[in-house]
């Protein structure tokens, strides 16, 4: 579904990403882990187009139909299903819940499946629908995510980027994300999940990938991964 | 004496209509491209020659209206396209450079192809006479200005709080970033911003030469200042601010020369600006913004 090759991505005079190379197979969840500044924001940001790369490709393809990442406008990525729930969640603090959440839906004009998308994510997270009219800049941190990721939703995401959903949180609202996440997975969403809590990626991840200043090191499946010795001494907190 | 207040205060909310129209727009541009537009007091010069224009080669009224509305649009939309969209992101004193030459540049053009002979400009006879209602009496136009200008803010208000456009200019001036990842194609949003705000600077230019009698190809310097001010009081960024400190600005102007004794209405700009110190030591932050906490 997602075919990254050699992606070279500079911010300012920095070369960020070196020749990244990953793929993300349909129904899949993926996880990319690895430090801060590693480059794993970088990654996503270039994914949804809005940065440029230098060199290298990442083609997108939904139903058969494969879209140029590296080309297109981030409303025509977010128009072919793949949908980006931001780093520090970067809901519209001013709107009310209900208006992010229409913001969420900006590109679809099927007024009856918004109605669902937005019934099934107040079904998800009923917090929402009880503070609806409320600015959302008023929720709380855990409200906030919830609410950043119901906005995602309701852009009927083929693929969903999350960057770092447990910053943050305190680790019931991480369960109940990460919960969510998993019920995302088996509807047949594919995933792509950037972490720094290692342990909770590794252990939902179909595959993969570790990233080290600006490149992919290692790569397998999350048990794999969980159980390499470099990842459990650097990401893992194991003593060697 | 109470007559003559209540009079003051009509004059004072058709000035005050003519600078909270200029300072919405000038607010809407600011809050969405974060670059303050020096050029957006031209615009009403532009709004008040085309009015001239138009009246001059005898279109009715309303039709003139909706005209203005227009030329408005396309001028704000062209100074989008040729200046904001090539410094998107610059730093403010690029974006005040950039757009002081294109307020001379516009200014100058227009002395060129105008000339700076101020030309009389004056409603129709029947929209000078005076009403009286209650012993007081106030020009009608003073109160189509006041009227006029209540029905397009509410309309301003409709676009900008009950429509998709205008949830995605709210959503876009909060936090572009977001906004792209939502699919909102920014471009078209900033553009429809310059759109609609200098479409109301143009039609506070159609009321100017009715209110003022006199216009000249400068005449968008004082009220861009103004509206500058105006925006100070209310909050730069906010939409019902900008209109609540051009309504302020207004009728302290106004109430200042028409309340204080006569020698002191040559002050009249003096106080302006020095409102605007107070409120930048008092309250830099506008009035009627509320300091809204974030929370982790």
């Amino acid at each position: 579904m997602l075919d990254v090759r050699d992606l070279n991505v500079f911010r300012g005079s920095t070369h960020v990403l070196k020749d990244v190379s990953f793929r993300v197979e349909e129904g899949e969840l993926a996880a990319l882990i690895g430090a801060n500044g590693a480059g794993k924001s970088t990654t996503l940001l270039t994914l949804s187009g809005l940065l440029p790369p230098r060199s290298g490709t990442a083609v997108f393809t939904n139903d058969g139909e494969p879209l140029d990442l590296t080309r297109a406008s981030s409303e025509k990525i977010v128009r072919a299903g793949l949908i980006q729930c931001p780093e520090g969640r970067q809901i519209f603090q001013s709107l009310s819940v209900s208006e992010n959440l229409a913001m969420g839906a900006y590109t679809r004009r099927d007024r009856a499946g918004i109605k669902q998308s937005l019934e099934e994510v107040y079904e998800l997270f009923p917090i929402l629908a009880e503070r609806a009219n409320l600015h959302a800049g008023s929720l709380s941190g855990g409200e906030q995510m919830m609410l950043a990721i119901g906005r995602a939703l309701l852009a009927q995401p083929r693929m969903l980027l999350l960057d770092e959903p447990s910053l943050g949180l305190a680790p019931l609202v991480v369960e109940k994300i990460f919960d969510v996440i998993a019920r995302l997975k088996s509807t047949g969403v594919t995933i792509f999940l950037i972490e720094q809590n290692a342990a909770m990626a590794l252990d939902i991840a179909d595959v993969a990938y570790v990233m080290e200043t600006g490149r992919i090191v290692l790569s397998g499946t999350g048990s794999e991964l969980a159980n390499n010795d470099r990842v459990r001494q650097s990401y893992l907190g194991v003593a060697a | 004496m109470s007559q003559y207040f209540f009079q003051q205060l009509i004059n004072g909310f058709s000035l005050g209509s003519l600078y909270a129209l200029v300072a919405i727009g000038f607010s809407m541009i600011y809050g969405i491209v974060r670059l303050i537009n020096f050029a957006h007091g031209d615009v009403v010069m532009i709004g008040a020659f085309s009015t001239l224009a138009l009246v001059t080669a005898g279109v009715p009224w309303p039709i003139i209206l909706v005209f203005v509305l227009a030329v408005g649009a396309v001028a704000g939309m062209s100074i989008e396209m040729v200046v904001f969209r090539s410094i998107r992101g610059a730093s403010q004193v690029t974006g005040f450079i950039a757009t002081l030459a294109v307020s001379i540049t516009i200014q100058n053009s227009a002395l060129m192809l105008l000339s700076g002979q101020p030309r009389n400009f004056l409603f129709p006879a029947f929209m000078r006479q005076r009403v009286g209602v209650g012993g007081v009496n106030a020009s009608l136009t003073d109160i189509a200005i006041i009227v006029l200008t209540l029905i397009l803010i509410g309309g301003l208000f409709l676009i900008v709080y009950r429509t998709r456009l205008g949830t995605a200019m709210r959503a876009t001036a909060e936090n572009l970033t977001a906004a792209r990842l939502m699919g909102v194609a920014v471009n078209r949003t900033v553009l429809a911003a310059f759109a609609i705000g200098s479409a109301l600077a143009a039609v506070a230019g159609f009321f100017w030469g009715g209110k003022f009698g006199q216009i000249d190809p400068l005449l968008g310097f004082v009220p861009g200042l103004k509206a500058f001010v105006a925006c100070v009081i209310g909050g730069v960024g906010s939409i019902g601010g900008a209109m609540m400190g051009g309504y302020i600005l207004g009728l302290a102007e106004v109430l200042f020369v028409g309340l204080l004794p006569q020698e002191y209405s040559g002050y009249r700009d003096t106080f302006v600006f020095l409102l605007l110190i107070v409120i930048l030591l008092v309250r830099p932050s506008g009035l009627f913004v509320r300091q809204v906490e974030e929370r982790a």
